[in-house]
């Protein structure tokens, strides 16, 4: 069955992994043009809360690499949010959708191993295109002479991981819930932009989850993110403890 | 002019002992749609069932529910001996089923589709599916979506004698292969299946392939059984006796004929009676022969699965 899903799903992960890295040469290659632009006329044309943000992001070539690699809305984040959402939205509903859940429920296996061995294949799949990325990233990195933190970057490839889980989780609950792919794909980014929206309101960045599953002292090496861990990890698996017994009762 | 009398149900055994199937007062709903109304059937083990209806009758629902695609919403049922709630898992594994659509994965080969079945299946017959492969002639280097219709239906069936089941569960194995292939499909495999000792609980809406190859037939309507019989005993307990009288009756005799024992049904044209005939028709047609109106003829017909078919879908299923 990891076979399956793994053949199902590998043009899926090529192609994810091929515009992960041309994500992280894009990020290594605008630091200079974005930095730039900010000090030119263009920037100060910009609204102030969007200036500030870019200045305090291109402040140093490692908060940008920062910013643009591990933030849902930017360059890899996007990227892998997106594909974290096709996984998850073609797991089930992909099925039903073909006819083969018949074949697949008419085998003597559970519900459950047949549910968390597609969402495992598919949260390794997600795993290795996270590592993949910022292999790119630090190679690059290191070949233009800034050098990342390798320990740091490692800590903030598994925070976003679960974010891709969480990703991947709910993307999972509506493939369950819809017999069509594009209605689980389409609602989980609203869901995705639903979770970031009170961190574009003054004061709600504790709301914001997407405000944990990052964090710029743990990129630099300067601590490790045990709160930001708990709470991913907590909101990484509750799609999935929803998941699980609504598709032990879905009625095929 | 044309009269019709209702037919009588007289129930046929069912057998309740070594049955493979049985399944007792079921219900399963779509919302407030009842697809199964109280179905109660028994399949016979080694028996090759042919589970009749018409489109929309809750053949394919009867089949999701029996293997656990659905949950049942009354009654109860046990395959193999195992509960179909309780026990779906140990049921599963000692069941081989062909879906009604085409369920395999399409980018997959074919030996990758052996092996996906291996895989999933408590038990596996590599050579079983080999030779079932080889006699279809299938190209075994070929991917899943390279394969025709009824090239997919042979490896769906190929993958499902792989497990080795003592069931095997066929829902309109045969639906939009040509003559050749529903031929070849059915009367050549099935036959072979069944002589192994594999039951074979199949439905289909194609009566032609069902009396070929079926030695008990149930019929289904409304989501209710309307008969459950052997086929042989199904079709030697319904004859049709024609009868060419040498003017037409008139109605007081066509009433006396219906009341005549046997006699479930009376179809009258002009000089031309059709009496449809349940029990001993030779004792009936003597009876007939015996009356003061004059036959220039008086034939005694054998039903085909088609025609008992029709009888029993004109009554609604009003039977058992």
């Amino acid at each position: 069955m990891v076979t399956k899903e793994l053949i199902e799903n590998r043009w899926k992960l090529v192609g994810g992994g091929a515009l992960v890295a041309l994500m992280a040469l894009i990020t290594v290659f605008t630091y200079e043009l974005t930095k730039g632009v900010m000090n030119g006329q263009a920037g100060a044309k910009l609204p102030g809360f969007i200036h500030d943000y870019i200045v305090q992001m291109t402040a140093t070539f490692d908060t940008f690499v920062w910013a643009s690699w591990f933030s849902m809305s930017n360059n890899g984040g996007l990227v892998m949010v997106a594909l974290a959402a096709i996984l998850g939205a073609g797991l089930i509903a992909g099925e039903v959708g073909k006819g083969s859940i018949f074949l697949l429920l008419s085998k003597p296996i559970s519900r459950e191993r047949v549910l968390l061995t597609k969402y495992a294949v598919s949260a390794a799949m997600l795993l290795a295109v996270v590592l993949f990325g910022s292999l790119v990233l630090l190679i690059v990195t290191a070949l233009m002479g800034h050098p990342q933190n390798i320990g740091g970057t490692l800590v903030s490839d598994l925070l976003f991981w679960l974010a891709l889980l969480f990703t991947l989780g709910v993307a999972t609950l509506f493939s369950v819930i819809f017999s069509d792919v594009l209605r689980p794909l389409a609602l989980t980014l609203v869901v995705m932009l639903l979770v970031a929206l009170p961190g574009f309101v003054p004061g709600g960045h504790d709301w914001s989850l997407p405000s944990y599953w990052t964090s710029l002292p743990a990129y630099l090496g300067q601590s490790f993110p045990l709160k930001e861990f708990v709470v991913a990890i907590i909101v990484a698996a509750l799609p999935l403890i929803i998941v699980v017994p609504l598709f032990r009762r879905q009625q095929y | 002019m044309s009269t019709t009398t209702a037919i009588k149900q007289e129930a046929l055994p069912v057998t309740s002992e070594a049955a493979a199937i049985e399944i007792n007062n079921l219900v399963v709903s779509y919302g407030d749609k009842r697809a199964v109304d109280g179905l109660s059937l028994s399949v016979p083990i080694g028996s090759v069932y042919g589970f009749l209806g018409p489109n929309g009758a809750g053949k394919t629902t009867t089949i999701k529910t029996l293997l656990g695609f659905r949950q049942p919403n009354g009654g109860s049922a046990k395959v193999l001996g195992y509960d179909i709630v309780t026990q779906s898992l140990a049921l599963r594994a000692r069941v081989g089923y062909v879906s009604e659509v085409n369920s395999m994965y399409d980018y997959l080969t074919i030996p990758q589709m052996a092996d996906f079945c291996r895989a999933t299946s408590l038990r596996w017959d590599q050579s079983a599916v080999d030779r079932y492969l080889k006699m279809f002639g299938l190209p075994l280097k070929a991917r899943v979506k390279q394969l025709s219709k009824g090239m997919k239906s042979q490896l769906a069936f190929s993958l499902a004698m792989g497990s080795q089941p003592d069931l095997l569960i066929l829902d309109e194995p045969t639906s939009g292969l040509d003559p050749i292939a529903r031929h070849d499909l059915l009367n050549q495999l099935v036959g072979e299946v069944a002589a192994g000792g594999t039951t074979v609980f199949f439905s289909s809406h194609i009566l032609s392939e069902v009396e070929a190859v079926a030695d008990w037939v149930g019929i289904i309507n409304a989501g209710k059984l309307v008969i459950s019989s052997e086929l042989d005993q199904l079709k030697s307990s319904q004859k049709v006796l024609k009868l060419i009288y040498a003017e037409a009756p008139p109605p007081a005799e066509i009433d006396a004929l219906r009341a005549l024992p046997g006699a479930v049904r009376v179809d009258q044209e002009g000089r031309s009676v059709r009496i449809t005939v349940h029990g001993d028709v030779n004792t009936l047609s003597q009876l007939v022969q015996a009356r003061p109106y004059a036959l220039r003829d008086a034939e005694i017909v054998d039903l085909n699965l088609e025609d008992i078919f029709l009888e029993y879908m004109k009554e609604g299923g009003n039977g058992r």
